[in-house]
């Protein structure tokens, strides 16, 4: 399944950047995240409860910044297991605009599901994703316009 | 059409509507199901499954679902390949894992059993297990699996056989076929898909595996069409295994089963790692599928891609047909298709028609699936076969503009012509299509209909009638063709006559559902004057009851009721000597008239069979054996092959694409009737089951190969709210082979129905230049096909 979309948000480009690079920060705007582990610059670990319908399941997910080129492009690869479930996937985001901003955010996600949340979980993965982004952004924003 | 009956209905022989023996246990809620049993200090088995669709095990860590209370093992494939039974063979000779060591070859496949003491806590260690995994490149669409550079799924079967490519099988004259095709006037060709299904029974599968380490007995209570095998089987993998568990201590019961339709013939790993866990541990431990891993894990039907092409003159005389297709079997070929018929009796294929080159060709292919290819209720892949006949006669049909119902009538193998033998070496025993059509034409008003159907058309309306012609091929087999795992597909039945005149049988196949008890009973009745009431009917003990090979393809009444008739006319033989003794008169004055011997001339010299059965242990003569039993292993001389004639009008909403069937009348033909309200009950039950996967089921997968029909909120079964009022009714051409003519009905229905309503639709959607619509057509299907084409 692949994601995409743009975004803008009412704060500094550098800001943007700084919180979005931070997983403790970045973190609490994941829809659903109940803890955040850094394991060093470059990795840290989530866990996550999803639900997708009448499912849900706690992920245990790996991430790890594939690229990090400062200040405006990133690149996060994702490997997550549940019991029954896994989940792969890769995010591309790329910041642009003045440096006052606003800035422009530009993002896009490849997510592979497997097993059971994608075998019963299939008709409403979609409609559930776009609202956990959805939810994502608006924390995001929130945050950064404060 | 009734048949003259031989029994007075408190006899209850042939042709009475006795009502069912088993009903009172089921409607009080007495059955006893596979959960029902519970042993003494149980324990509790749940699976652990992959995620992945194919996909590589790094590492397996158990050590949190060990520190759950109540979780006592967690078993792995590395732990079974120490026993050698992590690989087990299937009914169709291939090798499939009981759990993997290296690599996954399908979501939900099985990865790691957890043994606790209460299923919440097994169900908790599962969730527990933490597997490291590899993903590996998913191959779902077996062309593409053919295609070079695809990854080899099964490397293991060694050398000259790196290749997804399971098998080939032909049938019939290629060259002949061939130049049939290009001498043809009228050529018609189509890619006709017939996705995978599940059978759905509403009872998954599950066992309880009782190992007595004291005793060295074990004891498989379990949901199986087929406990003989079965127990042969697990004999067979302990031997290899080099486990003390002998044939002779292994008893498998199978108790009432709640719906088998072919899905529990397979042996699955949950049945092996139940097995292996009591043996290890010494205690009974039991596995409950539930709903979602029977729908992703379990043997699935059909998934046929078919290209046929059929040739005829240009006023529809079929000449010649070929066919070529690809079976999808999921990563092992666990089919239960006769050994020497790996794509089962598709060849079946040139249906009821009469032509004289057909030329069939099927390759098997491995891909990131579960094992497809079990018959679901249906007779080892007739279901493909006659759906795509009957496509085909339709499409031929509509493209010379010749009306579908003249045009069968016309191609039909006549009465005169049986036994017939088609192109691809069947011999068909006894049929009279046309019979049966002209009484489905009549029965629905067929004329009128066409008529109704062009004044719609003119108004725009979308209304459609379709026909389908199916022959049947059931009741395998003859031992010279039929095995699997080289066991030959007799069956059997053991007569008891107690001395007061009541009566155990003892049958060598399985009932779940078609009531057996009474049909059985009924055979018994018809050849030796017991009332029914009299009999007791035992099956599934593979302790007590003989060697036979279950229940599926139609087999129990063609080949297992041939084995009780013959069992019971053993009895009569005896018994007429019996009656010779206590009538003091010679064997050949007697006569053998409802339930009794009496001397020809004085018909008041009598003795009842209650009499000589108690004579058999009281009074019998010098010499002669006492008791009054017999036994019978019948080897059927052919296969038997049903017939029908089914006509369904369907309705299509122009705004919706939503098909209905307003009506549909199934003309039968199964031979001689036991138990007409049986018949009947299982043609509703069978057409059900065919309007199923032509308007609602299939089993699709995503590009990952995740299973997108995992519930039945995405697997439709349909309920008494879509099925429509059938209308049946019956031809009866008996078998003549057959001991008392039937043929066998379980499946002719599912067999035949699709076809029909898929013939209507393409009806009635043929003149704005829809050919063909897979099934299961679904209203986004419609709609999408209206929209194209510009109706709303």
């Amino acid at each position: 399944m692949k994601f995409s979309g743009t975004v803008q948000i009412n704060a500094p480009r550098d800001r943007v950047w700084a919180f979005v690079i931070d997983p403790d920060q970045v973190g609490q705007c994941g829809p659903g995240v109940e803890s955040i582990e850094v394991v060093d610059e470059s990795h840290f670990k989530a866990t996550a409860k999803v639900g997708i319908g009448f499912i849900s399941a706690r992920f245990n997910v790996n991430m790890e910044f594939a690229e990090l080129a400062a200040p405006d492009r990133a690149v996060i690869k994702a490997h997550g297991q549940a019991p029954g479930s896994a989940v792969d996937a890769t995010a591309e985001m790329a910041l642009s605009g003045p440096a006052e901003g606003p800035t422009t955010m530009d993002w896009s996600a490849d997510v592979q599901l497997a097993g059971t949340m994608a075998s019963l979980g299939a008709r409403l993965i979609e409609g559930t994703a776009n609202k956990m982004i959805g939810q994502t952004f608006d924390c995001m924003r929130a945050k950064l316009e404060a | 059409m009734t048949t003259e009956l031989q029994t007075t209905p408190e006899v209850g022989g042939m042709g009475h509507s006795v009502k069912r023996k088993e009903d009172p246990r089921f409607i009080r809620g007495k059955g006893e199901y596979i959960d029902d049993v519970n042993l003494p200090g149980q324990l509790w088995l749940d699976i652990a499954r992959s995620p992945y669709a194919h996909a590589r095990i790094k590492s397996i860590d158990s050590s949190e679902a060990l520190k759950i209370p109540g979780v006592l093992a967690v078993i792995t494939g590395k732990d079974l390949e120490g026993y050698k039974l992590h690989w087990m063979p299937t009914l169709a000779g291939d090798m499939q894992m009981v759990l993997p060591t290296d690599t996954v070859m399908y979501q939900s496949q099985e990865v790691a059993a957890v043994i606790a003491t209460s299923r919440y806590a097994a169900a908790d260690g599962v969730a527990a297990v933490m597997v490291d995994y590899e993903p590996l490149p998913v191959v779902v669409d077996p062309h593409k699996a053919l295609e070079a550079g695809a990854p080899v799924l099964r490397p293991d079967r060694g050398e000259g056989k790196q290749t997804n490519h399971i098998w080939h099988w032909e049938s019939g004259d290629k060259a002949a076929a061939d130049a049939a095709l290009a001498n043809a006037e009228v050529r018609v060709a189509e890619d006709i898909y017939i996705p995978r299904i599940h059978v759905a029974s509403i009872e998954t599968c599950g066992c309880v595996a009782d190992w007595d380490p004291v005793r060295q007995q074990l004891t498989l209570h379990m949901t199986s069409q087929a406990p003989h095998a079965i127990r042969t089987v697990v004999a067979l993998v302990a031997a290899g295994a080099g486990l003390p568990i002998y044939e002779h201590n292994i008893r498998v019961k199978t108790h009432d089963i709640g719906g088998g339709f072919g899905g529990k013939v397979p042996v699955y790993p949950g049945y092996v790692l139940a097995v292996a866990a009591s043996f290890l541990i010494g205690k009974p431990v039991k596995w409950i599928e539930d709903r979602s891993e029977n729908l992703q894990a379990d043997s699935f039907a059909r998934d046929y891609h078919i290209h046929a092409e059929l040739g005829a003159t240009k006023d529809g005389k079929i000449t010649g047909l070929k066919v070529k297709t690809i079976a999808d079997h999921g990563y092992t070929d666990a089919a239960a298709d006769p050994s020497k018929f790996p794509a089962g009796l598709f060849n079946v294929i040139t249906g009821s028609y009469d032509f004289p080159d057909a030329f069939v060709e099927v390759d098997g292919v491995y891909t990131n699936k579960p094992p497809g290819g079990v018959a679901y209720r249906c007779s080892f892949r007739v279901t493909e076969a006659v759906h795509a006949i009957e496509r085909m006669v339709d499409i031929l049909a509509h493209e010379i503009g010749k009306d579908p119902a003249q045009l069968r009538m016309e191609n039909f193998i006549k009465p005169e012509q049986f036994p017939y033998t088609t192109p691809t070496g069947w011999e068909y025993d006894s049929g009279d299509y046309g019979r049966a059509l002209k009484l489905a034409l009549d029965r629905i008003g067929y004329d009128d209909l066409r008529r109704e159907q062009a004044e719609k058309r003119a108004r725009g309306e979308l209304m459609g009638i379709g026909i389908s012609s199916f022959t049947e091929i059931v009741g395998a087999g003859p031992s010279h063709t039929f095995d699997i795992l080289g066991l030959k597909m007799f069956d059997s039945c053991e007569i008891r006559v107690h001395p007061t005149g009541k009566v155990l049988a003892r049958i060598g196949v399985q009932t779940q559902g078609q009531g057996h008890e009474t049909t059985f009973a009924q055979i018994i009745a018809e050849e030796l004057g017991f009332p029914v009431a009299d009999i007791k009917i035992e099956y599934g003990d593979t302790d007590t009851a003989p060697y036979g090979l279950g229940t599926y393809a139609s087999r129990s009444t063609p080949v297992a009721g041939a084995a009780t008739a013959v069992a019971a006319r053993k009895i009569r033989d005896k018994a007429r000597k019996i009656a010779a003794h206590l009538l003091e008169a010679s064997e050949d004055d007697l006569e053998w008239t409802n339930g009794k011997f009496s001397v020809k001339g004085s018909p008041d010299k009598v003795k009842t069979i209650q009499e000589i059965a108690f004579a058999a242990y009281t009074n019998h003569p010098q010499g002669m054996e006492a008791g009054l039993e017999a036994v019978d292993y019948y080897d059927p001389p052919n296969l038997t092959f049903p017939f029908g004639s089914y006509i369904c009008v369907v309705d299509i909403d122009k705004g919706t694409g939503e098909v209905k069937v307003r009506r549909f009348v199934a003309v039968d033909d199964c031979g001689n009737i036991i138990n007409p309200m049986i018949v009947d009950g299982q043609i509703h039950g069978g057409l059900t089951m065919g309007l199923a996967p032509a308007l609602y089921e299939a089993i699709t997968y995503d590009e990952n190969g995740n299973n997108l029909a995992g519930t039945f909120m995405d697997y439709l079964l349909p309920t008494a709210v879509e099925t429509p009022a059938w209308e049946l009714d019956k031809t009866i051409t008996p078998s003549p082979h057959h001991p008392i003519g039937a043929k066998g009905v379980g499946e002719s229905a599912t067999v035949g129905a699709p076809p029909a309503i898929a013939n209507a639709v393409v009806d009635a959607l043929w003149h704005l230049g829809v050919r063909n619509i897979d099934i299961p057509i679904t209203p986004q299907k419609v709609w999408a096909i209206l929209h194209e084409k510009g109706v709303s």
